[in-house]
């Protein structure tokens, strides 16, 4: 009892993190949810070797593992889910939800399209370069952080974000289309 | 610098990730270079849409979820053996007598031991999943929009109302004036059936009193315990057992039972 209460203050903050993260690398609410349930059952039995310091990166580090190890086993079982299903099982993600919450302005509807046509480009890069992606972009995470959660040289890190980057730019110019020539 | 060198360096540019020396070059390369430029802005948009996008939200009850499956777990964590046999072993060892003998201590120790822990944790594990149970329907209330099915400050309106939906009839008062306005009553599902809940106010905090027969004629004096920072208060009188949960401190809670 007295360890849980030193682990919940530090661990339940980052659960909007965590659910980002599992989210991004499974790409379904209902698995995420899941998966964030083992990851904390998991850091809380391995408490003991937190060394202190921002509880992010460690407790990612074993989310991102929970979400690898249940996505290899849904690639054993053969289950693949595809990306409209990821978009349509409730991510409110859609450029329709994000409008209809916010003002008509037309520019708020060009923003919202654009942010869906990155959330879908996003969606399509393989997990290496989608992790980063997320970590830096959303999370705001340094390169050392995001090598202490994915367990990969800062180095690594680097090209990785570097490469998603450009491959993410390259994804999103198809999706846009070719009629428009500056598409991002 | 190349165009081929700057391109590799823009992203950890964009992330102020490089060294001074190398930010320099790449700023210099960008200032005469629209190619380089137009990639480097690209990102930045895409960066900043997706910072705007945000984190997936939450499901709303995902940290109440993960709350109750940590406390389960912190709760079935076994006390370790060791830490329950030391005390009868450093007993014997003090009286100094042979080693048959102190072996035999030793090993009615263990059995005493075992039993007892055997009977405390059996007798402490239903208790335990008493209380997890009183905590979630208390939150599980609380996550709801209403944490009531019938609304009302009239006892005589949320007494009848449990008539043919549990077996007995709980102790409904209307304690506006002591300070602890009635707000209503609902079913709830409690230690595995059916239990009345009424719910009463204090200023801002909102406490379930949870109730149904009890298995023991006695009755049993209030007990305080605190769950997860909520506190819980358990009594039985007439027959009836009693679960108040709230986040309402401890002294207001037992002058709420004490009224009851």
């Amino acid at each position: 009892m007295s360890t849980l209460r030193q682990f919940e203050p530090l661990a339940l903050p980052c659960m909007e993190a965590a659910f980002n993260l599992a989210f991004w690398l499974v790409r379904s609410r209902a698995d995420a949810e899941d998966i964030v349930q083992e990851a904390y059952l998991r850091a809380f039995r391995a408490f003991d070797g937190f060394r202190g310091g921002d509880m992010r990166p460690w407790l990612l580090a074993i989310v991102r593992n929970t979400a690898y190890r249940w996505l290899s086993n849904r690639r054993r079982s053969g289950t693949v889910i595809s990306l409209e299903e990821a978009f349509a099982d409730g991510s409110g993600q859609s450029a329709d939800d994000i409008a209809s919450d916010e003002p008509t302005a037309e520019e708020r509807l060009i923003g919202a399209a654009e942010r869906d046509y990155v959330l879908r480009a996003l969606a399509e890069l393989p997990p290496a370069f989608r992790e980063v992606l997320v970590l830096r972009e959303i999370e705001g995470f340094a390169y050392r952080k995001i090598a202490e959660v994915t367990g990969v040289p800062v180095g690594t890190v680097m090209s990785r974000l570097s490469r998603g980057r450009g491959e993410l730019r390259k994804v999103l110019t198809r999706l846009m289309g070719k009629d428009e020539p500056n598409a991002m | 610098m190349q165009c081929e060198r700057v391109r590799e360096l823009l992203s950890p540019y964009l992330d102020g990730e490089l060294s001074a020396e190398e930010r320099r070059a790449v700023a210099a390369h960008l200032g005469e270079c629209r190619g380089c430029s137009a990639q480097l802005s690209d990102f930045r948009r895409v960066g900043q849409t997706l910072a705007e996008a945000g984190p997936e939200p939450v499901p709303k009850a995902l940290t109440a979820r993960v709350r109750s499956n940590l406390a389960r777990v912190a709760h079935a964590e076994p006390t370790p053996i060791s830490a329950l046999i030391q005390k009868p072993l450093a007993g014997a060892s003090s009286v100094r007598r042979g080693v048959l003998r102190q072996a035999a201590v030793i090993a009615a120790a263990c059995v005493l031991s075992a039993v007892a822990t055997w009977l405390a944790t059996s007798n402490l594990a239903q208790q335990h999943r008493l209380e997890q149970d009183v905590l979630a329907a208390h939150v599980r209330s609380l996550l709801q929009d209403s944490p009531i099915q019938v609304a009302s400050s009239d006892a005589h309106t949320v007494k009848p109302w449990f008539a043919g939906r549990i077996d007995f009839s709980p102790e409904v008062k209307d304690l506006a004036s002591e300070g602890f306005p009635l707000v209503g009553g609902r079913l709830d599902y409690v230690g595995g059936r059916r239990v009345g809940a009424v719910v009463y106010k204090r200023r801002l905090h909102v406490v379930n009193v949870f109730m149904w027969p009890s298995a023991s004629a006695g009755d049993v004096a209030p007990r305080l315990m605190t769950r997860n920072g909520y506190n819980l208060l358990t009594w039985s009188r007439g027959g009836v057992d009693y679960w108040a949960a709230s986040d309402l401190n401890a002294g207001d809670l037992a002058q709420l039972q004490a009224l009851l």
